[in-house]
């Protein structure tokens, strides 16, 4: 039953981040990668990891996207229309994009089954162990990353400060 | 699991989401009387006794009115968006204890629908995604007044939902789970003998804050400005005219209000506990159901009566309101919280 259910969300996320690419109209693209986000979090909770899950639709799904959505509402960006350009150095790089991919997709594969989450079985995704483990193993880099973000807080109010008058 | 384990299972879960769907149109019922008795007329008085089948009726006209999808609008969007504003309306309050504990068939069964490690963050990560059913429908609507009205709501749900959070990790500071039963076991008993140990007391500031900010994630007045009927005729739902669509998004608006006031109610009014009460069997079981009950009808009551007092406010005091003081008072709360806390006062 849970596999059944891990499976059709591992799907559901590949095939949805996959519509977020091609799909031609910016808000249904965004809209696709919500569901993506959403059958990420619904994995998450089935490798127990239940505080991950709450935090991946709470800042991703809830706040980030809600932003994306409300910059491409108010702009009111239209459908995207392909261009003919040949565009040779993108496809010279997807090239060298579609070999990662191939490499790290066999390397899963290869992997698959044995189970990473079962090897590392003192890793827990509850709320205590992950707390504990950030609060005091990784305290310094995660109050370096919180220092960074702060950074970028003031470094956006700086640009989007409005000029004083001479 | 037996059968009858998933029996008790499906009725745990199933009980009170109808219960849920029944409040939604009681409180319907209950919004449209108490504006009659605040604006000094009858109300709805004429179906049933007190008017009491109105919901009913409404229900059934709701059933057999033509559905109408605009011509213009994105059609799969615009059926959609209600059904993810209920769904999300629906599914919050699995995780929200409505009593102690009932014995049934030999077994103690736990009066919430899922006893889950990350109650608090379950709940507000189903309440941020349910902007998605007011934002699309504005925009699939495709009409100015609908996007307006999904662009406030989106503004106004992300900047409160900030100082919503802060208030309620300051319970979850001072309780060390985010667990709900948790919550609601810590706050047993009394201080000096008759005061009760409810969070509301060392915490009014972050109870205040929690349910002011309540009133604007569900968009109800003084912050009901996504649907501002004086300027955008109905905000997002301007185009769902008639119909279950309709209906939908009205219903998920009530829910989510008997949800944000079940939560209230869990996180600093001690939940279905009560000074001096012990639940033991199946009396027990029921008296908290019903204090839980009670409690929650209060605080609803709470939220018809500001809609009725107070005048909508305009857009600029909505954002300075939430950043400039909600936030910065729940972080003082949260300072406050983490003092007594380390002090060892609660």
């Amino acid at each position: 039953m849970e596999r059944l259910v891990f499976d059709a969300a591992a799907v559901l996320t590949v095939l949805f981040a996959a519509v977020m690419v091609v799909h031609r109209h910016p808000v249904k693209s965004v809209l696709s990668l919500v569901v993506s986000f959403f059958g990420l979090a619904v994995c998450f909770v089935l490798l127990s990891a239940p505080f991950i899950a709450a935090i991946q639709v709470i800042v991703y799904a809830g706040a980030i996207l809600v932003l994306f959505l409300f910059v491409l509402m108010l702009l009111n960006v239209p459908e995207e229309e392909r261009e003919q350009e040949p565009r040779r150095v993108q496809r010279a790089l997807s090239g060298v994009a579609l070999v990662v991919f191939a490499v790290l997709l066999l390397r899963l594969l290869k992997s698959y089954g044995e189970s990473e989450f079962a090897r590392r079985g003192a890793l827990s995704g509850e709320v205590a162990p992950l707390a504990s483990l950030l609060f005091s193993r990784y305290l310094l880099p995660f109050e370096a990353l919180s220092i960074l973000l702060l950074a970028a807080l003031v470094g956006a109010y700086v640009l989007a400060r409005p000029e004083k008058g001479p | 699991m037996t059968a009858l384990d998933w029996l008790i299972l499906a009725l745990r879960v199933l009980v009170p989401l109808v219960a849920l769907l029944t409040a939604a149109g009681l409180l319907s019922w209950v919004e449209r009387r108490g504006a009659g008795m605040i604006q000094d007329r009858p109300g709805p008085n004429r179906v049933g006794p007190f008017g009491l089948l109105q919901p009913l009726a409404d229900a059934m006209k709701f059933f057999f009115k033509e559905d109408i999808i605009p011509t213009k609008a994105d059609a799969v969007l615009y059926v959609l968006a209600p059904a993810i504003a209920l769904f999300s309306a629906l599914t919050t309050f699995a995780v929200i204890p409505y009593g102690a504990s009932l014995p049934a068939a030999g077994r103690t069964v736990p009066l919430i629908g899922a006893d889950v490690s990350i109650g608090v963050l379950y709940i507000f990560a189903l309440t941020s995604l349910s902007v998605y059913g007011i934002v699309l429908a504005g925009w699939s609507s495709n009409n100015k007044f609908s996007l307006m009205g999904g662009l406030r709501s989106s503004a106004q749900i992300i900047s409160y939902e900030l100082a919503m959070t802060t208030a309620a990790a300051g319970v979850i500071l001072s309780t060390g789970s985010f667990r709900l039963t948790e919550v609601v076991a810590r706050q047993e008993g009394t201080w000096l003998g008759f005061v009760p140990r409810w969070n509301v007391i060392p915490q009014l500031l972050g109870f205040v804050i929690f349910f002011i900010t309540g009133f604007a994630e569900t968009n109800r007045l003084p912050f009901d400005l996504p649907e501002a009927e004086a300027e955008l005729v109905a905000g997002y739902h301007t185009e769902y005219s008639s119909s279950m669509k309709f209906a939908m998004f009205f219903m998920a608006e009530y829910i989510n209000m008997a949800v944000a006031s079940a939560l209230t109610v869990t996180l600093f009014l001690g939940g279905w506990s009560l000074p001096g009460f012990h639940p033991h069997g199946v009396l027990g079981g029921i008296l908290s159901i019903l204090i839980f009950t009670a409690k929650t009808a209060f605080l609803l009551w709470v939220f018809v009566w500001v809609r009725w007092t107070l005048p909508r406010f305009r857009y600029d005091q909505l954002m300075r309101i939430g950043w400039k003081a909600l936030l910065p008072l729940a972080l003082l709360n949260l300072l406050w919280v983490a003092a007594i806390v380390k002090l060892g006062w609660i």
